[in-house]
Order: C-alpha cells, then structure tokens, then sequence
C-alpha cells in the first residue's frame, strides 16, 4: 500500500439488475471517481441515482459487473474482506445496530469486529460518545432511545472501527434541525483533527454544503459533476439572475424568453415582473437586454440571485434529465 | 489476534441478549420439555395398554434422541434464524463489514451457541432423566466431542438454510419442516440400509451407546466414529457450499440487507 495512494478509486464501475420481466436496468453506469486521503466527499443524487449501490459495491456487499476499485492503492476486489480492515460505514442508520443491546455495548461489538478493542480504543470510544452527547445513554438500550440518538449511535459505531475511510450513507436521515447541526458539526471536527477520509451521500444539501469539501452529483447512474463544492456554487452563482421590471410585462416576452433562455421564468408582482434566469455564457446578458429593450421592457434592478447547493443540485439534476 | 476480538466479541453480545431475551429462552426450553413429556406419557399409556416390558429401552432412547434433537436444533436454528433476523433488523451488513470475512463471523456465533445453549440443555437433560427416572450416563469427555461430531450436520444444514434465507428471505416454513425430518433422521435404526450416510444418524447412535450403554469415545468403533465424522464434514461442507452460492447470487441481486 502506498502512502500516498488515493483513499479510494473507483473506475468504470457498473452494476446491472434485472427486473421483474427481466430487463437490465443499469443502476451504476461507469462510474469513476477518486477520494483522496482526508478528504470529505459528497456523494448527492436524486432516489435511485445509484449513490447507495456504489457505496455497496465498493464495500463489496455487492458484486459490480465490471470496473475497478482500489482502496489506499489496494484492488479490493481482490483483497476482499482483508480491505474492510480500512472501510466501515453507516448504511441503514439506526437499523445497523442491535435495538436490544446499550449503546455501548453495541459500541464496542461493532468495534471489535475491526479489532478495535484495546483500553486506548475504549478511551476513543468514550470521547466518541461524548462529542455525540451521547455519554448519559451509554449504557441505555438502543432501543429506548430517540431517533436522532440512534441515528448518532449508529455513527459512533462507525467511527469506533478506527478505520481510515468511513462511508455514512444518509447520516441525518430522520433527525431535527438541531441533532443535525449538532452531527455536522462533530464530523467537521473529527474529519479536522483525524484527517480521516469521508464519503457522505445524503438528500439533505445543506449536510454536504456544510460538511464536504468535493461533490460527486450522480443521475441515473452516472456521475454528472464532480467538482468542489465552493467551485460549483461560484460557478452558478454567476449564472443566475433576477431581473425585475417596472410593471408587468409585454404580451409574448414570456415566450420569447423561453424560445432564447431555457428554463427562463417570468413571476407577475403587484410592484413589476420578475425575471429568473441562468445566463451560461458571457455575452447571454447582452443578448437578455437585446430582448428586453426590443419588447419595451423597462428594466428596475438586475441581481445576482443567490444560490446555495440545493438550487444547484437540482438545476444540474433537471439539465441532466432533460438531457437524457 | 483480531479473530479472538470477534470470538470475544461474539460472545459478549450472545450473552447480552441470552440475559436480555431471559423469558424467551427459558419458555422455548419450557416448550421442548412439555413435548418430551406428552411424548413420555403417550409411551406411557402404550406400555400400560401393551403389558410390554419392552418400554425401557426405548424411553432411554427416547431421552438421548430427543436430547441430540434440541441441540441439533438449537445449532441448526440459531445460525439460520440469527441469519434471517440480521438482515431484517439491518445488522447484517454491519456483519458483512467485518474485515475477517463473514463465515468466521459466522464461525464464532456457532461456538458462542454452543457454549450458550450446553448448559441449558444439560439442565433439560436432567429434567427429563428425573422425570422418567431413567439415569442416563453422562461421561462429558464422551459426550461433547460426539456431540460436536453429531452436530457438524446440523450446522451444515444450517448453513444451507441461511443462505437460501439470503435470497428467499421468508422460508420459516421450510425451517419447521427440517425439524420434523431431523426426528425422522434420529429415530431411523442405524442397520437401516445408507441411515449411517445421513445426517445425525450416526451420531446419535454413537450418543446413544456412551449415554445408554456407557461405552466410552475410545471404546467405540473406530470406522463408525470415522464415519460419523466424515458424514457430517461432508454434510457442513456441502451447506456451507450451498451458503457460498446463494451469498454469491444475493450479492449480485443486491439482496443482502434486504429482508
């Protein structure tokens, strides 16, 4: 193993299914993507995108067709179950503990199964559950607590494998606002001071926008943007704009804007209308004004809108679609 | 070494839940006596019918194969129904996790369910030797290693299951129906032509003559020990391939955390 290997490597990965009636459905479609060594990555795609079979696939839970992938510079096709000894994950929240056992009890089972079970590790352990507010339940069965305490355990029992690369696939599912402010801002720490390496695959866009530092964006079982987070959201906050206009607008600007400006939309307001539009090249504004001033549009502002990731997620998500 | 961690480990939780799920475990116990004892008493009241002094020996028979048929089914049933549970609760794929591989995994809660289950049975053991009044000799140097022997069969089973539960899932039906055929495969006389080629058959034989004759290991046949040992090698080795194959096929479907 080299030191200076990525954490993960993932080329042209493919899984196939079969329906019901037998045909393939391909649910991971040459996949490629590299992690690097203390990076925190995230992985976004709309249900059925392919995130959770990727995942899946790399831990060897499920057997891909075709592709390669290599963990810290090791095939872990090849190396399986060994390479698990640098792999562990959170699938199913709550669902991956044991509901009868406490906290810490599951806590330490999990941990052990990694080899993780010497009195330096347990003192880990203890800090684990302390930076999860989790130190008063440690010995409450699992399943007397709330969700978003399982939900955290099962993290806990994630981390407590000491494993250099941890999958948490959908870790805030179910959890209120605060318990997910709270989980974010414990693997930012963690992600700082361990310089572990993380992939994160959630619905939930501020999770990524706050915890990862690279986006993976997958569709139909593609990856259709891999790019750094703050890039991306650079990147579209130049494209999008709002134009508002002094009273309503002209009879055929709606669809003059749709015919030049896919996804152009045109909002009546008591004040004027509004304009929302993306502009992907430069001269697009130059062109916007063309139209307006040739359809006696009078212009009141022109802004930036301001996006966060989930606008840019779904914008992607919806070229893609269109696309395809 | 990291494999003691996950024997350790394995144990530790097994116990947990022995102690968490207490009622259940001595109401299944509870269960399987209550059926020994209506066993007891229909031979009973046949013998009483019959005037037949002829019960004697096979009541001790009785106790030793329905003693080799709770263990059996504890090892058969904890490892495919533990199998069946995991994947519904979602630890499953935690299991799979593990960086020795599953089966060792696997391995680990056999001897753990032995250990747990040894004691409780010979508890069972003693309940029906009082009840009947039939003393039977426990020689435990004897007794574990047959016992072990006898039970390679009912893990091989076991594994066959688990792993078609993998793929199926829901195939409790299937379990109830191999607890029948194992009593069948106890009560069958070893002279019966290919018996001693089946599993449990000649273990319990063998269980049989230690318990109710009081020959020890080393004074039984070599060639039947030797037998009864390949059978059910062969018969573990064969579930444990079923195992592999139906884990293949549920990993290509995407089938392993499912339930």
């Amino acid at each position: 193993m080299s030191t200076s290997a990525s954490a993960l490597e993932v080329e042209s990965l493919t899984k196939v299914f079969k329906d019901r009636g037998g045909i393939a459905v391909r649910a991971v479609d040459g996949v490629c993507f590299k992690v690097e060594q203390g990076e925190v990555l995230g992985l976004l795609g709309p249900n059925g995108a392919g995130k959770t079979t990727s995942i899946k696939c790399i831990l060897g839970l499920m057997r891909p067709d075709s592709g390669r992938i290599a963990l810290f510079g090791q095939d872990a096709q090849s190396a399986y179950p060994r390479i698990l000894a640098k792999a562990s994950a959170v699938l199913e929240g709550s669902r991956n503990l044991y509901w009868r056992m406490s906290v810490w009890e599951n806590v330490t089972f999990f941990a052990a199964l990694h080899g993780a079970a010497s009195p330096e590790d347990r003192q880990y352990f203890g800090r684990l559950l302390k930076l999860f507010a989790l130190e008063d339940k440690r010995d409450t069965e699992v399943r007397k607590l709330s969700q978003g305490m399982k939900q955290k355990a099962s993290v806990v029992c994630a981390l407590a494998r000491r494993t250099p690369l941890v999958f948490l696939d959908e870790p805030t599912l179910g959890l209120d606002v605060e318990t997910s402010l709270e989980l974010r801002s414990v693997l930012k720490q963690l992600a700082r001071e361990e310089g572990r390496t993380f992939v994160v695959s959630s619905h939930d866009m501020h999770v990524i926008q706050d915890v990862c530092g690279r986006v993976v964006i997958m569709s139909s079982g593609r990856v259709v943007v891999d790019d750094q987070v703050s890039h991306l959201m650079s990147l579209f906050r130049t494209k999008a704009y709002r134009i508002g206009l002094r009273g309503p607008s002209p009879d055929g600007l709606h669809a003059r804007l749709a015919q030049e400006f896919a996804g152009a939309t045109v909002t009546e307001a008591e004040a004027g209308a509004e304009i929302k539009v993306n502009l992907s090249e430069d001269n697009d504004i130059y062109r916007l004004m063309d139209v307006l001033r040739s359809m006696d549009s009078v212009i009141d502002q022109i802004s930036r809108e301001e996006v966060d990731l989930e606008k840019v997620y779904l914008e992607i998500v919806r070229e893609e679609r269109a696309r395809s | 070494m990291k494999l003691g961690n996950v024997l350790a480990a394995v144990f530790r939780r097994d116990w947990t839940m022995m102690k968490r799920y207490m009622v259940n475990s001595v109401s299944s116990l509870m269960s399987i006596y209550m059926v020994f004892m209506l066993i007891f008493m229909g031979l009973q009241s046949v013998s009483r019918y019959a005037s037949t002094s002829g019960l004697d020996g096979s009541l001790e028979g009785t106790i030793v194969g329905f003693f080799v048929w709770t263990f059996t089914i504890y090892a058969f049933s904890n490892l495919s129904w533990n199998l069946t549970n995991e994947a519904q609760t979602g630890t499953l794929e935690q299991l799979y996790l593990a960086p020795c591989g599953f089966k060792w995994v696997g391995a680990c809660t056999i001897v753990s369910d032995f250990v747990f289950s040894f004691v409780p049975i010979m508890l069972l053991l003693v309940a029906m030797m009082a009840t009947t009044g039939k003393w039977l000799r426990v020689d435990l140097i004897s007794l574990v290693p047959l016992l072990l022997i006898t039970l390679l069969g009912g893990h091989g089973v076991g594994f066959a299951l688990g792993g078609l539960a993998l793929v199926f899932k829901r195939i409790q039906a299937l379990f109830q129906i191999v607890q029948f055929v194992f009593i069948g495969l106890l009560v069958i006389p070893i002279h019966v032509p290919v018996a001693k080629y089946l599993p449990l058959a000649m273990g319990n034989y063998l269980i049989r003559r230690t318990m109710v004759d009081g020959v020890r290991l080393w004074r039984l046949p070599p060639a039947d020990v030797l037998i009864a040992v390949a059978v059910g090698a062969a018969y573990l080795a064969v579930g444990i391939a079923i195992f592999s194959w139906c884990e293949r096929v549920a990993k290509n479907r995407g089938l392993l955390g499912h339930y």
